[in-house]
């Protein structure tokens, strides 16, 4: 459904977007995670035909993201979403859906569905009257006015509440679940590991880590080992009344053994840790590594 | 353009924007319309009558003066009596002018007397000349005319330059007619000659000049408009003594233009702000996303403000036409109207596309202000200037406005004045709003880059390879020539000799600009190689471009503006204009512009690929060398 070849975007010498490619299949799931100016929102920017690439190619629903044909199949969700204060929800909707060429009646039906599903009321008041969380729910619901195959959310829960973030989070699982192919952006790793099927994980520009969250975790996310002894050994910390020494291998562990008796002390405890998806971020954010996990 | 989706963005920019409207402001709003609605016609009907009842004259309902003091709006009629310090009857002194009664003592009756102060001495001129006036509507009134005007002389009203206004014929050294003749003294229009009738009984008053005869086929002026018996715009076929003959400066005609500009300077407000709008917070971004392109959002946005100034306008010369009617019947009201609104509307079009790349330009509504205001002025006084001097001089055939004042006094314009007035506007508004669609995208309009920077963007925008360079340059005549066109309007009052070197540097300065500063905008965003081969080829193509363009400046031929002295200086080095010589010399004069035009862009081009600083050094450098070209082609072949 998205195919993303060598896509690349510079801006007066600054290089925002290098050399990413990616494919999303169709009913996926894909995230987008990085720090911020990583080149995340612009690189869903140049999916949505906002934003023209300096190089290389990116392709929706089968066209060209620069086809303007391809608008008609793609729902964006920007991370912010003002929207225009003064008009109701439903007339914004039934705008969009006109621009759309969404026939009056089913426009009518589908918006009052989505309104009902995304449990918004007041749906004749004034925008500019509504609170942040009910804003982004006409804003999503924007985004599906057109019943589009694809969706591309950046941030979608972005300084949200975390009630209405969950639901939002839970909605897009839905949307997923449906059929609909979902490439969003999202700081709350969390979230990114609860639903999305695969990730990329981008930092000055370029992805550094690509496939799912098992597999990048497995590539990058090296399980730890972390040796507490009563004395202090040669890479320790102390750390409640003990000395930790973080290790990779179990030869390591046998080695800060060794290490602790010859100092005439002894190990307390060993712990394995397994990194989440945010430490392996924080990772590569760090090392910015040019690698890439298994597809 | 998908006109389905134009017609439904522009009704959501109505409904999105009337809900931004508030009861207070729709209040304020109609209470402004109201009162404009209420003026017009008044100001219509009666002329400006910001003097009505200033002077207080003592005149009795049995003077001979009564009539003519309370015909006169100027005048409140008071009792003429009032009560001396020795309890005596004298002159009213709370009166400007009294006419004096039998009752008053140490004033002879109908003796005419003033208080002796500024206001006094204005209320008495002015009683002298409402005087005048009345006695020559009875003279115009008396059934013998040749008793009444014994001498009747033809009038030929001729151009200060003996020049034609546009579509006139006749050759340029000619001093021909310009609006027909005009008769005084007699004649059926009813000649208001005045042979001495208003010498006071007895009194200062009297100062009737009694000379029928002075006028002459001299360079006479057309007479001004309102005064007397004449209609408003109809007034010129009436007829005067000398005396009357007044330089032309049809106030009110003017004061009726400015009503159709004025309200585009508040719309103008409104359209720059609802295009801010889409750019703060990146709020446009979702339409920008939707199956629609950038010319129908745009096309959309203007659509409302365009109908709505042109309803505005409609509405205006439908009324002044129905109450000032320059020719009887609905069909004539129709065609003046219709006249006027034509003309009308290419301003309001310039009035938006500058609103626009306002919109786009500013990065607040601070700026944007500044930006409007900067905007209102200079087109107001573009519109506005030129149009005083209608049927008065050549200039006036530069602005629109000077047709809308001309369809409002019944006189009939030509296509080729439409062109000429109105042509600049619309290819202007045209290169603004392409220039505004842009940086109407994601990357250039959320953006915040000072004015200057987004012009460069803008233009930078246009261009696709160093072909651009031509079109760009072509593309930039119509501001060229609204640019040269308000240098002449500006300094045309001026002595020639102080007028026409500061003009020759003014245009050597605007067309460098012109020519250049798309090729800097190339440079500043690095389209192009920074070498001097690189300039020396994007200096020729903008230079070429900008000669082709320049060609269609030949219409300035049609009015007869390159013969004014400065009009020639301003286009005659593109037409040619005056050169009486051989053909060969006359291909190589074709083709010198060219030369010129190349040579001083690469000079600026060279500029360019280095930096700003540089880039300014070498347009002045080019602006002093196409100036001494013009001051040669002005001097040894004008």
């Amino acid at each position: 459904m998205i195919e993303v070849e060598n896509l690349r975007k510079t801006y007066s010498g600054f290089t925002a977007v290098e050399g990413s490619t990616f494919s999303v299949p169709e009913g996926e799931v894909f995230g987008v995670i990085g720090p911020n100016g990583a080149g995340k929102t612009t690189t869903l920017k140049m999916l949505a035909g906002l934003v023209e690439p300096t190089g290389g190619t990116a392709r929706v629903a089968g066209y060209d993201a620069q086809n303007p044909e391809m608008r008609k199949h793609l729902g964006f969700l920007p991370e912010e979403s003002p929207l225009y204060e003064d008009m109701t929800a439903v007339s914004y909707l039934q705008f969009f859906a006109d621009l759309y060429d969404v026939p009056t009646a089913a426009a009518r039906e589908r918006i009052h569905d989505t309104l009902d599903r995304l449990d918004l009321e007041h749906r004749e008041r004034p925008i500019g009257d509504m609170s942040k969380g009910m804003t982004r729910k006409v804003a999503i619901a924007r985004s599906l006015v057109n019943d589009p195959e694809v969706l591309i959310y950046d941030e979608p829960a972005s300084g949200l509440d975390p009630l209405t973030t969950n639901y939002i989070i839970e909605f897009t699982r839905e949307l997923a679940e449906s059929g609909k192919t979902v490439v969003f952006s999202a700081h709350n790793l969390f979230h990114v590991e609860s639903i999305c099927d695969r990730v990329a994980v981008m930092n000055d520009g370029r992805i550094v880590a690509r496939g799912s969250v098992e597999n990048i975790r497995e590539e990058h996310g090296q399980t730890e080992y972390r040796v507490y002894t009563t004395v202090e050994v040669e890479g320790s910390v102390k750390e409640n009344g003990h000395y930790r020494r973080t290790v990779e291998s179990m030869d390591a562990v046998e080695e800060t053994r060794e290490l602790a008796a010859s100092a005439g002390g002894e190990v307390a405890d060993i712990q394995t840790h397994t990194p989440s998806l945010e430490d392996i971020f924080l990772d590569l954010a760090e090392d910015s590594p040019d690698v890439e996990g298994r597809p | 353009m998908n006109l389905r989706k134009v017609l439904r963005i522009a009704r959501w920019e109505v409904s999105k924007n009337a809900g931004q409207l508030d009861r207070r402001a729709i209040a304020v709003g109609l209470v402004v319309l109201l009162a404009v609605g209420a003026l017009t016609p008044m100001v219509a009907q009666r002329g400006v009558t910001l003097d009505d009842g200033i002077y207080q004259v003592g005149v009795s309902p049995e003077s001979p003066y009564y009539e003519p003091v309370a015909q006169d709006p100027t005048f409140a009629p008071v009792d003429p009596k009032g009560t001396l310090s020795t309890g005596e009857v004298g002159p009213n002194p709370k009166a400007d002018v009294v006419v004096c009664t039998e009752e008053m003592v140490r004033c002879a009756p109908g003796e005419v007397v003033w208080d002796d102060t500024r206001k006094g001495k204005a209320a008495l001129a002015e009683f002298r000349k409402t005087v005048k006036q009345y006695n020559d509507l009875l003279m115009s009134r008396e059934s013998n005319q040749t008793a009444a005007f014994p001498v009747e002389v033809s009038l030929r009203y001729e151009e200060q330059t003996g020049l034609n206004p546009a579509g006139a014929s006749g050759s340029s050294a000619a001093r021909t007619t310009r609006e027909g003749e005009e008769r005084l003294g007699g004649g059926q229009s009813g000649g208001t000659g005045s042979p001495g009738a208003t010498t006071a009984p007895g009194g200062s008053a009297g100062s009737g000049t009694g000379d029928g005869s002075s006028g002459s086929d001299g360079p006479m002026q057309a007479p001004s408009v309102g005064s007397g018996g004449g209609s408003l715009f109809g007034g010129n076929a009436r007829g005067g003594t000398p005396s009357d003959i007044a330089p032309p400066f049809p106030f009110e005609s003017l004061v009726l233009a400015f009503a159709f500009v004025l309200p585009m300077n508040f719309v103008i407000q409104a359209y720059a702000s609802t295009i801010l709008d889409e750019r703060i917070n990146e709020r446009g971004e979702l339409l920008l996303v939707s199956p629609v392109s950038r010319g129908d959002i745009i096309a959309g946005k203007t659509l409302p403000y365009l109908l709505g100034m042109t309803a505005i306008a409609s509405i205006t010369a439908v009324g002044i036409a129905i109450l000032t009617p320059a020719a009887e019947g609905a069909t004539a009201v129709a065609s003046t109207a219709a006249a006027s609104v034509s003309a009308v509307v290419p301003i309001a079009l310039l009035f938006l596309a500058s609103a626009f790349v306002g919109g786009m330009f500013a990065r607040s509504f601070k700026e944007l202000t500044f930006v409007t205001v900067t905007l209102s002025v200079f087109l107001t006084s573009y519109a506005f200037v030129p149009a005083i001097f209608t049927n008065v001089h050549p200039v006036a055939a530069i602005s629109p406005l000077t047709l809308v004042v001309k369809a409002l006094r019944g006189t009939a314009f030509s296509l080729g004045e439409y062109a000429f007035s109105t042509g600049p506007l619309y290819l202007s508004a045209g290169v603004l709003f392409a220039l505004g669609a842009g940086v109407y995208r994601e990357e250039d309009m959320f953006t915040q880059r000072p004015v200057p920077l987004k012009f460069l963007d803008a233009l930078d925008s246009q261009i696709s390879g160093r072909r651009s360079m031509v079109k760009l340059s072509a593309l930039s005549i119509p501001f060229v020539f609204v640019g040269e066109l308000l240098a002449v309007a500006l300094l045309f009052a001026l002595p020639v000799s102080l007028s026409m070197p500061v003009l020759l540097v003014a245009i050597a300065l605007v067309e460098e600009v012109a020519k250049s500063v798309h090729v800097y905008a190339g440079f500043a965003h690095d389209r192009f190689e920074r070498t001097l081969r690189s300039a020396a080829t994007l200096g020729f193509l903008s230079g070429l471009g900008f000669f082709l363009g320049e060609k269609a400046t030949a219409v300035a031929q049609l009015v007869g503006l390159p013969n004014l002295e400065l009009g020639r200086a301003a286009f005659g080095t593109v037409t040619g204009l005056g050169v009486e010589t051989s053909p060969l010399v006359l291909l190589g004069l074709l083709f010198a512009p060219l030369a010129l035009h190349t040579v001083t862009t690469t000079i600026t081009a060279a500029g360019a690929t280095r930096d700003r600083n540089w880039y300014a050094g070498t347009l002045v450098v080019a602006t002093l060398v196409h100036a001494a070209y013009n001051l040669t082609v002005v001097s040894y072949l004008g």
